[in-house]
């Protein structure tokens, strides 16, 4: 292995080569027979920001967690200060200083923000834990990270952006010297981000060694000195960012040049009369809230995560009870009020939750059964289940939502976030639904599905569906309503004509920089 | 180049079917013994009791192993209902077995058949729903509910018996159907596979039984498809309210007597066999017709236990160390199909 020594002096950037402090020599891992990372190798200096970019399946995480010693390579090493670690020793990365922050959260809900930073590490005296160093290391952290949040509140009460932040201080607790970041900003705010990018330079300045994974281009711009791209598990390039455009950087992503049409606002919206419309909506974290949603008309709700949008919708349609207010459906100048959750799936609401793992799909059996799941009375008229219907129908909702490879005998906790979401997608749309309601419908998914999914939305409200969208994603909401309504701490407190919102707009209202009369 | 709006995306390249790859190609040990290996090792125990277990390979002894499984494995196919819907298991079934025997009997004895039966039904109905509601209204652990409801109707049953033995009519239809055979074919054991089969049905072929597995794999995401959840799981322990009165009726037709304390051990003898044949018990995973296979290993394990002379207090010991193992198995298949 000596002789790849070399290898780690070849960067431009930052010509002084002062030695690498994480060094990945030619890492091979091997997943059965398919190769998840072939030949790669990477070295991050210390107060170097790396970024790590590539399609979801591109090897990044996997590479990443190599570097950490959560898995072991098939072939190739890992140098931390010039010592080989043990492949897969996640104990032996953790004292040589790499910490990683996982793409999942990974805390205890129960337990409070002090225990779960130093969750593994708790320190005892005489067998006890030791509670005020807990809470001194703990504060310390959050202090470093520039975050104050309360040490004994529970996880669980936390918003997403808090607990992210409190995953953070759990690794800098362990005062690592390479702090390795996947995705970090996916489930973030823009005001979040910004405050998290901050943040990683300031760390890096104090000769911190940052590896930042993000889908996000600008966030690399905006923070690395270096770049790394994967593509199908190689390396295809690895420079300084002062040699890289945001356009050759997705060229290297995906191999060729990229020309989607993102930017496909609707022009001239059909809209009708509302079909939902809330009154008075009440419940935990929602203050009596009145929202139309009219017939062919996609309303986008914006906000900061945390803001009350998720229980706004769960409440409008029942998911989660209401403590006051009233929810109607009008179709063909009939109006039904929505008493609770299963009377709105019957009034014809299709409802998309945020958490498509934990809410939205039956992750252990198959395509044709998830999408059977809501429409099994459409499809049965006795008890017994008509599997041969049931499959066909199943066929012909796989092909109108493009699920790649269309196999519905498939678990679908074996495909891809994207083709995930789009079973999700597809369970509801055989419904024909007169409302649908989207949480946050693009997390986590490829660029490549995100644009589907985009198209699919719109063809719902083309054909004369009220659509309601929740989502955290700036671009994505400007892109696809045609009315927006900004939520903060449980209210709306802006409506703006999709035509004339933009980025500041919106977020000068999310963050209460301006209140604007709700029309 | 085209023209045409085709959507541009196809041409992308496709990173996340080599991700779905990875998780077809990797092959997992634990996931294939899970999901498979019940069926070698149920072949290689019957082909190892076929060539070394004197006794074992002529037809009386294998029909009569067949025969005395039936009680046991009618009980494990209704609660397979509780398993797979995601609610571990049903301990009140030894409660509901000895109950649905002293019925069967006393009130046979006392009224006649049809009464008996149709009493029998109504409290099997009853644990059902109780057992139901608490667990999928109320939200109350399955483990705890049901251990309850054992006590309760344990209690009940010894309370009203007194603990006395009921011996039925020595020729009257009860024991007559624990005595009948159809060619070499005891009627028991015609039962057993019948209701095997039927349940078997039910939980594949039926909008209910699609439930109670989509409720077992994801309750919330079932619950948000529209699905009327509390009812599912209501229906879930009525299957094996069901099964463990039809299995009381088998075990009092056997010896034509009953008595509050016959059906000790059911509860977790039924869980071995579901367990063993592979179903998860965390829900959502597996079927009737490997419980019934489960139900072969465990029994065939038995016999050839005690065909070779080994006590009572070896073969709970082996049974107990062979769930330990499945269980195991189970979570270790579970970790990393999560992973």
């Amino acid at each position: 292995m000596s002789d790849t020594l070399g290898s780690s002096n070849t960067g431009q950037a930052g010509s002084a080569t002062r030695a690498p402090i994480i060094e990945a020599r030619d890492i091979v891992k091997r997943f059965g027979g398919a190769v998840a990372v072939d030949d790669v190798s990477i070295a991050v200096e210390p107060g170097e920001i790396h970024g790590l970019v590539g399609e979801n399946g591109a090897g990044k995480s996997t590479l990443m967690r190599v570097l950490a010693g959560v898995l072991a390579p098939n072939e190739g090493s890992v140098w931390v200060d010039g010592q080989q670690l043990d492949p897969g020793n996640t104990r032996e990365a953790l004292d040589a200083g790499v910490s990683l922050v996982h793409q999942e959260l990974s805390l205890v809900p129960e337990m409070t923000v002090a225990e779960n930073i130093l969750l593994g590490s708790t320190p005892t005296r005489a067998g006890f834990i030791d509670r005020r160093h807990q809470r001194r290391v703990a504060a310390e952290a959050l202090e470093e990270i520039g975050v104050t949040v309360d040490l004994d509140e529970p996880i669980s009460r936390l918003s997403v952006a808090l607990r992210q932040f409190v995953e953070i201080a759990r690794a800098i607790a362990r005062k690592p010297r390479v702090l390795i970041l996947d995705e970090p900003t996916a489930t973030l705010t823009p005001a979040e981000t910004e405050y998290l990018l901050d943040m990683l330079k300031r760390l890096a300045s104090r000769g911190l060694a940052i590896v930042y994974i993000s889908h996000r281009i600008p966030e690399i711009f905006a923070i690395c000195g270096r770049v790394t791209v994967l593509r199908d598990g190689s390396l295809v390039t690895s420079e300084g960012i002062g040699d890289l455009t945001p356009q050759s950087v997705v060229e290297h992503m995906v191999g060729r040049d990229l020309q989607l049409d993102l930017e496909s606002r609707r022009l001239n919206p059909d809209i009708g009369d509302p079909v939902l419309s809330a009154r008075g909506v009440k419940a935990p974290g929602v203050n009596d809230i009145d929202l139309d949603v009219r017939a062919g008309e996609i309303v986008g709700l914006g906000g900061l995560v945390g803001a009350g949008r998720t229980e706004l919708v769960r409440a409008m349609i029942g998911a989660d009870p209401r403590s006051g207010g009233q929810t109607t459906i009008t179709l063909g100048g009939t109006s039904r009020r929505i008493t609770g959750y299963r009377a709105a799936i019957a009034a014809g609401i299709a409802y998309i939750p945020e958490e498509r793992r934990s809410d939205g799909l039956a992750l252990t059996m198959t395509v044709v059964d998830n999408i059977a799941l809501p429409n099994r009375s459409a499809l049965s008229r006795s008890f017994v289940l008509q599997r041969r219907r049931i499959a066909e129908f199943a066929t012909s909702l796989a092909k109108a939502v493009n699920l790649r490879p269309p196999e519905i005998e498939r678990e679908v906790g074996q495909y891809s976030g994207g083709n995930q979401q789009k079973v999700v997608l597809a369970k509801w749309l055989g419904r024909k639904p007169d409302v649908i309601v989207l949480d946050e419908p693009t997390r986590g998914v490829d660029v490549g599905a995100k644009v589907e999914i985009h198209r699919l939305i719109r063809e719902l409200a083309d054909e004369g569906a009220a659509v309601l969208v929740v989502s955290s994603d700036l671009p994505e909401l400007l892109e696809l309503s045609d009315t927006i309504h900004v939520v903060r701490d449980g209210r709306i407190v802006g409506v703006l004509p999709g035509a004339e919102a933009d980025e500041t707009a919106v977020m000068a209202l999310a963050s209460g920089q301006q209140e604007v009369d709700v029309a | 180049m085209t023209p045409e709006t085709s959507s541009p995306i196809n041409t992308l390249p496709p990173a996340a079917q080599i991700e779905q790859e990875l998780e077809q190609k990797a092959f997992k040990l634990s996931e294939w013994m899970a999901q498979q290996g019940i069926f070698l090792f149920t072949a290689v125990l019957v082909l190892f009791a076929l060539v070394f277990i004197d006794g074992f390979a002529s037809l009386p002894n294998l029909t009569d192993v067949f025969n005395r499984a039936a009680p046991i494995g009618i009980v494990a196919a209704g609660m397979t209902f509780v398993v797979i819907s995601g609610n571990y298991l049903d301990l009140s079934v030894v409660a509901q077995v000895a109950t649905a025997a002293v019925v069967l009997i006393a009130v046979t004895n006392a009224v006649g058949l049809v009464p008996a039966i149709l009493l029998a039904i109504l409290i099997a109905l009853v644990y059902g729903i109780v057992n139901g509601i608490a667990v999928g209204v109320f939200k109350a652990n399955a483990v705890i509910v049901t251990l309850s409801t054992t006590f309760i109707g344990l209690g009940l049953l010894r309370w009203l018996t007194g603990g006395s033995i009921y011996f039925g009519d020595s020729d009257g239809p009860i024991r007559t159907f624990g005595t009948t055979r159809i060619g070499p074919l005891p009627l028991a054991m015609i039962l057993f596979i019948v209701v095997t089969l039927l349940l078997s049905l039910v939980l594949t072929r039926t909008n209910f039984g699609f439930m109670v597995r989509a409720y077992g794999s994801n309750r919330e995401a079932t619950r948000l498809a529209g699905v009327n959840t509390p009812l599912v799981v209501i229906g879930a322990f009525t299957m094996s309210a069901l099964g463990a009165m039809l299995g009381g009726f088998v075990l009092a037709a056997f010896s034509n007597t009953a008595v509050s304390a016959m059906s000790t051990g059911y509860d977790f003898r039924a869980l071995a066999a579901i367990i063993v044949g592979g179903t998860s018990v965390f829900g959502g995973r597996g079927s009737v017709m490997r419980t019934l296979l489960g139900v072969v290993f465990v029994s065939v394990l038995t016999n050839i236990m005690v065909l070779s002379g080994l006590g009572f207090g070896f073969q709970q010991m082996a049974i107990g160390l062979l769930i330990v193992l499945a269980v195991s198995v189970d979570a270790l298949a579970r970790k990393t199909r999560v992973s």
